[in-house]
């Protein structure tokens, strides 16, 4: 007889955080709720020996590196991007992997810790019935920067995390700055 | 950093049946088909206790996706109570602890095999679809990667070319399932096997589809309110089964998709497909009034 494994403390926080960053992705300006504030349950989700990722801080780097990815010296090698301090006019980014249209998954995801508030903007596509408005703090040049990279499939998708509360906006996702 | 902070003790199975690794591709490409829906993402495909073919893609898609809270229904081509069905719900419940149910209103993630419930699925639900080929181009182009490329260049003239050349031999579209549909107006997917009936239930839905191939190790994703547009010619509507004004000789319900069950003298008698909303109105129609969720189909025409 098959006896159930239970959840171990791990399988349930990585359960939980990608049931969040998933709903979070699908309804993009959705807010949901991570099961703890910061980078270390996302990275512990989906990164892993497959992966290189970047980070810009020594305890991303170190939890990189735990778990077996390769630690990306710069962003435009990394499938997997953490920035706890992004530059919010967006140049930072201009190297990031974007994929191509023959594989569109090859795209980096962006992970970026961005307070809720600031400049409004207005989104719709895939998974926004109409149009939502949402308040992010990041400069009208990041989202320049984001359309000019961003040529459909190819892109890059980005989670903007706020504590324990994550909006996903993925690179079908239209912005308008408002 | 130590050996003990990089391992984990050991135990006999993982929770979900699939091992840790496993999920977060599983987790990455699921994201990555969502940011791009209808596009083909390649994963590895883990073994499962199953034959490839028999709904291994969609099984590890939901064991990705489950946990202890979960409510899962599975069904095959519209029955819940199929071997098949019946044996991969067990499985799951047996390897996550999730609940089992037949009621697509009462389940959080709904894995199927060439249908899509007849009741309107909600914004938290999951739909995980089983998809043995996932490859619209197939027909018309058997290299891989040829097809890849043609999906890169939304290439899809020649897809046109069978409906056109369907019309021309027969005057009617003969494309029965799978009919290939343009989502997001950037990729055609193949909806799985399911009866073009199923197919308008996916366009600006409010749940979340998972398509799953798990022999062909591809998965793509239709999210929330988007455009799912089955290939047509603007001269040619689009036509459903028709099953309209068919009745269910079980059940009594009518207008929806049936079964037909061809008889000795030569006439077929009909039977719901969805078996639990045929369920449904038969314990209604016994005295146990059982709730029958808002259809997709009214009175036989689509009306979501």
């Amino acid at each position: 007889m098959l006896t159930v494994a239970p959840p171990d403390a791990v399988e349930l926080r990585s359960n939980a955080t990608f049931e969040a960053l998933l709903w979070a992705l699908s309804r993009p300006g959705d807010v949901r709720t991570l099961p703890e504030a910061g980078f270390g349950a996302i990275a512990e989700t989906l990164v892993d020996l497959e992966c290189s990722a970047y980070a810009d801080t020594p305890v991303m780097r170190e939890h990189i590196v735990a778990s077996g990815a390769t630690l990306a010296d710069r962003i435009d090698t990394a499938d997997h991007v953490f920035l706890s301090a992004p530059d919010t006019t967006g140049r930072q980014l201009a190297g990031i992997s974007c994929g191509s249209a023959v594989y569109p998954d090859d795209g980096a995801t962006l992970v970026v810790a961005v307070a809720h508030a600031g400049q409004r903007v207005r989104l719709s596509g895939p998974g926004i019935k109409d149009t939502t408005e949402i308040a992010l703090a990041v400069l009208p040049g990041f989202w320049a920067m984001r359309e000019m990279l961003c040529l459909y499939p190819e892109g890059f998708d980005i989670f903007f995390v706020d504590g324990d509360q994550v909006i996903g906006i993925p690179r079908s996702t239209k912005v308008e700055v408002l | 950093m130590s050996l003990a902070t990089l391992t984990k003790d050991w135990a006999a199975t993982s929770y979900g049946f699939l091992d840790a690794s496993a999920k977060r591709e599983l987790r990455r490409k699921m994201l990555k088909a969502i940011a791009v829906p209808g596009c083909q993402m390649p994963y590895a495909s883990r073994e499962v206790p199953m034959a490839r073919g028999w709904g291994t893609g969609g099984l590890q898609a939901t064991l990705t996706l489950v946990n202890p809270n979960s409510v899962i229904k599975v069904i095959d081509q519209g029955a819940d109570d199929g071997v098949n069905a019946a044996s991969i719900r067990r499985f799951i419940s047996r390897v996550s602890g999730a609940s089992e149910t037949w009621d697509t209103l009462s389940a959080t993630i709904v894995q199927s095999r060439h249908r899509v419930p007849e009741e309107i699925m909600r914004e938290d639900q999951v739909l995980v679809l089983q998809v043995p080929n996932p490859e619209p181009l197939r027909g018309v182009e058997p290299n891989i990667s040829i097809a890849r490329q043609m999906h890169a260049d939304a290439d899809y003239g020649k897809l046109w070319l069978t409906l056109y050349e369907q019309i021309v031999r027969k005057g009617r579209i003969m494309q029965g399932a799978s009919y290939p549909s343009m989502v997001n107006g950037r990729h055609v997917m193949t909806p799985s096997p399911i009866p073009r009936w199923d197919v308008p239930k996916l366009n600006m839905a409010r749940h979340l589809t998972i398509l799953s191939a798990g022999r062909e190790k591809r998965l793509y994703a239709v999210p929330p309110y988007t455009r799912v547009e089955p290939l047509v010619f603007s001269d040619r509507p689009y036509l459903v089964e028709d099953h309209a004004d068919l009745t269910c000789r079980r059940s009594g319900v009518s207008g929806f998709f049936m079964n037909e069950l061809p008889q000795d003298g030569g006439g077929s008698v009909f039977e719901v497909s969805d078996s639990n909303l045929g369920i449904k109105a038969i314990d209604t129609a016994q005295g146990t009034p059982s709730e029958i969720g808002e259809t997709w189909y009214r009175n036989g025409e689509f009306s979501a």
